[in-house]
């Protein structure tokens, strides 16, 4: 366009039309270089949504992708920060929760569909050092009373009385600090469609009663929890199920002897995650003239670095007085229920996420496990084999998004029993966390 | 000819002291990133230890779900989104020698309130 103006004006002979066509040129540039900065300026219109609530294309929320370049980042300078409660303002968190939904195909048997945990999340801060954090269950979807038509759990609910970083104080119905799974036990956070074995069996998750206690961390790698809680009820100790009966879920729970639980951990190293934990406690309060007590020791650790990682745990029960508990079922009950002197059981998991860096992600992993629930027996009595247990279970998960899995997994169990057989099992998983 | 150049050299001495007195005002003050991964349930680095007068640029990015990265007695908070959609970032300007505590403040799990780090301003 510039090019036949320009022609136009040299091939004009006319000197006042030169003229004319250069003032009208020199006028029009004026105007745009006037009005270029006001039309640069942002359009801002009525109709245009808040920035909170604009969505992406992808159709998450603003707030949750990253923050707008344009806005600046929030600024808090040290000497405006409020070392007390003063000016701090009561709020209550939105629900959260998590949902876990399976298809169980065990060897030669029926498929089973398990809407298996129905969670939600709740918490308010009285102020910023006083918190409640709460976590209703529902689990198998119905409640008719029995563990085999579902359980509605109370499995957190609880005050922090935050000191400082090194001292906090807690208080109500809390998660014995014991394992990887039983704090953190959310479906995208874990392989495999059903929870390890071991943490099933030997750390019976998910592990709740009421208690107190302290945490906090030191030294910018270590974390800590010391609480005391309710005991296990030895009474309810099984060779099948091991500890998982013996909770007493917060449900009028007999304190005459409390115990001690604790958990350390490590955490100084990028993608590394070290941890060690302890259970010990009085659990004869049904049978007050026999002594029993159970001690538990774990250690774990958990390591991902770019596509790999892995994660293993090692959890050691002993219980003193398992002769006389077996005595007092026996004679009460007409049945021994053959409860060890000690169990056992340790899985590892490799896994892979082979691409790493897309938002639709993908891993897969194989874990071993070998459990035994009457690793030792009281003298004289011989440990049963179909106890002595052992899995291999193959899978993968596939993430639509970061807080919602699909996982696939096949379990193939064994024991050491020839009378006894293990069922393998194909398991499909759907879990989501909001 | 001397005298042209004794102008230049006086002329460059001037140009020299507007410069210096345009510099910017903030620029004695050290500006130091650091980058935070977020995952349940823990950020790393946990700890963080500056020298008194240090802006520190906080950029927080998280491994799986969305977080809050919030600096307690502080209305400073942004939200960090999930894994492989981008960072969050906050200031904070370490004035005042102390330890202060960041958390997270978007419930993000059992483990939610095992979510914390501090920051050590040194004199």
């Amino acid at each position: 366009m510039f090019r036949t103006i320009k022609l136009i004006v040299l091939k004009s002979d006319d000197n006042r039309m030169k003229t004319l066509i250069v003032r009208a040129l020199g006028s029009v540039a004026l105007a745009v270089l006037g009005a270029g900065p006001l039309l640069a300026q942002p359009a801002v219109t009525a109709s245009a949504p808040p920035a909170e609530e604009a969505a992406t294309p992808d159709g998450s929320s603003a707030e949750e992708t990253a923050q707008s370049e344009q806005s600046p980042p929030p600024t808090v300078r040290a000497s405006q920060v409020r070392r007390d409660d003063t000016g701090s303002s009561s709020q209550t968190g939105p629900i959260s929760g998590y949902m876990d939904f399976h298809l169980n195909k065990p060897e030669n048997e029926d498929p089973l569909l398990d809407f298996h945990r129905f969670v939600l999340l709740f918490n308010h801060g009285f102020t910023d050092r006083l918190r409640f954090i709460g976590e209703l269950e529902l689990e198998h979807a119905l409640v008719e009373g029995l563990e085999e038509s579902g359980e509605l759990e109370l499995e957190q609910a609880y005050l922090d009385f935050r000191l400082k970083p090194a001292l906090n104080l807690r208080a109500g119905m809390l998660l014995t600090p014991v394992g990887i799974i039983n704090e953190r036990h959310e479906p995208p956070s874990f392989y495999g469609v059903e929870r390890p074995f071991v943490d099933t069996f030997i750390v019976p998750t998910t592990w709740f009663d009421a208690g107190a206690g302290i945490y906090g961390t030191f030294g910018g790698s270590w974390q800590y929890r010391a609480y005391l809680m309710a005991p296990l009820d030895a009474t309810k100790i099984t060779a099948d199920e091991g500890l998982a009966e013996a909770r007493q879920k917060g449900f009028l729970s007999n304190v005459r002897n409390v115990a001690a639980t604790g958990r350390l951990e490590y955490v100084g190293y990028p993608g590394l995650t070290l941890g060690a934990s302890f259970w010990s406690g009085e659990t004869s309060f049904n049978f007050p003239r026999e002594d029993s007590s159970v001690g538990l020791i774990e250690f774990d650790g958990r390591y991902h670095k770019g596509a790999l990682g892995i994660r293993g745990e090692y959890a050691h029960v002993f219980i003193d007085g398992a002769d006389a508990i077996n005595d007092l079922l026996q004679r009460s009950s007409g049945i021994n229920p053959n409860i060890a002197e000690q169990m056992r059981g340790f899985y590892v998991e490799p896994s892979v996420r082979p691409l790493p860096g897309l938002k639709y992600d993908l891993g897969a992993f194989l874990r071993y496990e070998n459990f035994d629930t009457q690793f030792r027996m009281p003298s004289g009595v011989l440990p049963l084999k179909q106890f002595d247990r052992s899995a291999w279970v193959v899978g993968a998960s596939y993430y639509p998004d970061p807080d919602v899995v699909l996982k696939i997994d096949y379990s193939v169990t064994r024991n050491r029993s020839t009378l006894f057989g293990s069922l393998d099992s194909l398991n499909v998983g759907l879990g989501w966390w909001f | 000819m001397p005298r042209p150049v004794r102008i230049r050299r006086r002329w460059f001495a001037w140009a020299a002291l507007l410069v210096a007195l345009a510099a910017p005002q903030g620029s004695s003050q050290d500006r130091r990133v650091v980058r935070v991964l977020a995952e349940r349930f823990a950020f790393s680095p946990s700890q963080v230890k500056v020298k008194r007068g240090t802006v520190v640029e906080f950029k927080v990015r998280s491994d799986d779900t969305s977080h809050g990265f919030h600096i307690v007695g502080s209305n400073g908070s942004v939200i960090v989104p999930k894994r492989g959609r981008g960072e969050a970032t906050l200031i904070f300007e370490a004035d005042t020698a102390g330890t202060y505590t960041f958390e997270c403040s978007k419930l993000c799990g059992a483990g939610h309130s095992f979510m914390r780090g501090s920051i050590i301003v040194e004199e």
